[in-house]
């Protein structure tokens, strides 16, 4: 219980100070970016150049991240649950298995969902797994006229 | 006058009143569902109405901000959970209510006073936006620019959270605003030579993502308790004693909410919660609250349902959201090709007013919706989160590649979910990331205009009166509060 408490302090002390970073990183490397956006000449600039605005936002945010650090520092009370990490899992699979099929990367991923919940019955993979995947196929391409990107199960529909 | 009239007739087509009914069913089905609310529920449908006429677009969204704002009331006092954000407050009495066996008299308050604050709040709408929006017509863009930054600095208080993290969400989306080829050079920016990216990235796609995949994520780590299920009977009307009661408390409410929603970005969550306080404050029996006294459930219904005709006032007539669903109704107004803003009211008033009378159209259907179908609706809690969030998930991804037939939109989507995900973890709202989106490339625009209206001299900028005027409120909106605790601090 004690070694949870201490890992869960530890992890909070890590965040607190992991996000401040990550924005500073991010605000940098924009930064950076912005250096490389085409300069118009005095005549063509309509008032501003186009890295002055992005610039102007970029020194504001580590302003306020600066703020943040000594006034409002980031506050965790508890670590990330397994079933989210679960869905950020299975977000990944669904990025992967795009590249196969849209439809079948739904369906997987719908049916991974439905078993991040303790509750688990039967009829909830017959619905989630196949029923809405299928209804919401069909609702798009009938209905709203909207094509599915191809793979192996949708060339099936499509010929 | 005729936009009045024209705008009325718009309800005589059938198909748009078929689409209205269907629209606040749906509405009271996504704000009974706990976890849903009117701007998730509205983020993942913008997408479908994409293919619609812009008026029965708008009406549909405007529909469920209305009925999902009310609904939320329903799981509030029948199983102790607020459906929506707004309805935190009506759960403070109206469980305890309807515990003592008055579900029906406390759900039939609900409706009422609900029906009575969004009512009068489309009255005021249909008064005030064509007024404020007469104002705003000779804005020149120095005017328009400090009233957009006055729109964003009340960002800070939304959602209750940090003010400082929550300039910084807003920041971001508009920094993310900038994408794409910038209007008034031609450059690109940000857009990694992908041609994808050159008309920069839509918020349509970003709105799925931070409410609708966020929300899952966020529900996912919830844990499963069991809820104390009401069993209701039927829904009873308020008697005279009740009426009698709380009319003053209903009035109150429909003033306050309408006028918290007018304000930009504040919604109909600050308005309840204001409502309630102040229904309490006045109250003659206030020990009562919180053990099911009806002024409490009727000065939170009232308020949060007048707060959805009060944030369309800014919206339509000024382009500045008056609370996130406006942000998100906004965004369908844009996909329209439509720009809210004065010109709306001069070019479009036909329009405005079809959305104004459908509004109240609405209003008044849930009030028959409420009174005889919320035993029906309130069944809707019974689906299993392992059915709905798995749902919700599908229609966020197909509803974002729908939109352009555009995988890059569905990246965009997972992206916003994720990053909308830590932000609600580390204590960011994710409100001002989509309203920062919405509105950072008009700033953008005006800051520019502004610029060169006054020969890069920024700092004639506080030399017009109204701008000046602006930058005031945009002032007292960020330290107003503090420098006021720091004045109170002093004085003790």
């Amino acid at each position: 219980m004690d070694s949870d408490l201490k890992q869960s302090t530890r992890g909070a002390t890590l965040e607190t100070w992991l996000v401040p970073l990550v924005i500073l990183i991010f605000c940098g490397f924009t930064y950076w970016l912005t250096t490389e956006f085409t300069r118009m000449p005095p005549i063509l600039k309509r008032g501003i150049q186009p890295s002055d605005f992005p610039q102007l936002l970029i020194a504001l945010m580590l302003g306020l991240t600066a703020l943040i650090v000594w006034k409002d520092p980031i506050r965790v009370s508890e670590r990330i649950h397994n079933p989210t990490l679960m869905a950020f899992g299975l977000i990944g699979v669904f990025v992967l298995l795009v590249q196969l099929d849209f439809f079948f990367a739904l369906t997987v991923s719908c049916l991974g969902l439905t078993l991040l919940w303790k509750k688990r019955n039967w009829y909830t993979f017959l619905i989630v797994g196949f029923l809405v995947p299928i209804g919401v196929f069909f609702l798009f391409d009938q209905v709203f006229e909207v094509r599915f990107p191809r793979g192996f199960l949708t060339n099936l529909w499509y010929g | 006058m005729d936009s009045f009239i024209t705008g009325l007739l718009a309800l005589a087509d059938p198909s748009l009143v078929v689409l209205l009914i269907a629209a606040t069913l749906g509405g009271v089905i996504i704000g009974a569902l706990p976890g849903l609310n009117a701007t998730t529920g509205a983020a993942l449908l913008l997408p479908f109405t994409i293919t619609m006429e812009p008026v029965a677009a708008i009406a549909v969204l405007t529909a469920i901000y209305c009925s999902a704002t009310f609904a939320g009331a329903i799981t509030a006092i029948l199983i102790n959970t607020p459906g929506t954000s707004a309805s935190a407050t009506t759960c403070l009495d109206g469980f305890p209510l309807a515990q003592k066996g008055e579900a029906g008299r406390a759900l039939g308050l609900a409706v009422v006073a609900s029906t009575i604050g969004g009512v009068c709040s489309v009255i005021v709408l249909m008064l005030a936006a064509p007024l404020l929006a007469r104002a705003a017509y000779s804005f020149a863009p120095p005017e328009y620019f400090a009233l957009t930054l006055f729109g964003l600095s009340m960002l800070a208080t939304i959602g209750g959270g940090s003010p400082v993290k929550n300039i910084l969400a807003g920041c971001l989306g508009i920094l993310v605003s900038t994408v794409g080829i910038d209007l008034m050079t031609g450059v690109e920016r940000f857009t990694f030579d992908m041609s994808v990216l050159t008309d920069g990235i839509g918020f349509v796609p970003v709105m799925i993502g931070v409410f609708g995949i966020s929300e899952m994520l966020v529900q996912i780590s919830n844990s499963q308790e069991s809820l104390e299920r009401i069993k209701l009977k039927a829904i009873k009307l308020p008697s005279k004693a009740d009426y009698i009661k709380v009319w003053k408390t209903i009035l109150r409410s429909t003033g306050i909410g309408t006028f918290i929603g007018i304000l930009p970005a504040e919604g109909a969550t600050v308005a309840s919660m204001i409502g309630y306080n102040e229904a309490k404050r006045w109250s003659k029996t206030p020990e009562e609250f919180g053990k099911g006294a009806i002024e409490g459930i009727a000065g939170s219904e009232a308020a949060n349902n007048s707060a959805t005709g009060g944030a369309m006032v800014p919206t339509l007539a000024l382009g500045i959201p008056g609370s996130p669903t406006a942000a998100v109704i906004l965004a369908g107004l844009m996909v329209h090709g439509l720009r809210p803003g004065p010109t709306m009211f001069t070019e479009q008033s036909d329009f405005a007013f079809s959305i104004f009378w459908s509004m109240m159209f609405v209003n008044l259907l849930f009030l028959g919706v409420g009174l005889y179908g919320a035993k029906i609706f309130a069944r809707v809690t019974l689906v299993p989160v392992q059915i709905l969030w798995p749902c919700v998930f599908i229609f966020s991804i197909v509803g974002a590649y729908a939109l352009d037939q555009s995988m890059m939109d569905v990246w965009v989507a997972l992206g916003s979910g994720v990053l909308g995900y830590f932000m609600r973890r580390y204590g960011f709202s994710v409100v001002p990331l989509a309203i920062g989106l919405i509105l950072g490339e008009i700033l953008e625009q005006r800051f520019g205009q502004s610029m060169v209206m006054l020969k890069e001299q920024w700092w004639l900028l506080p030399t017009r009166p109204l701008t000046l005027f602006f930058l005031v409120l945009t002032f007292l909106a960020l330290f107003g509060k503090p420098i006021w605790n720091r004045i109170k601090q002093l004085r003790t």
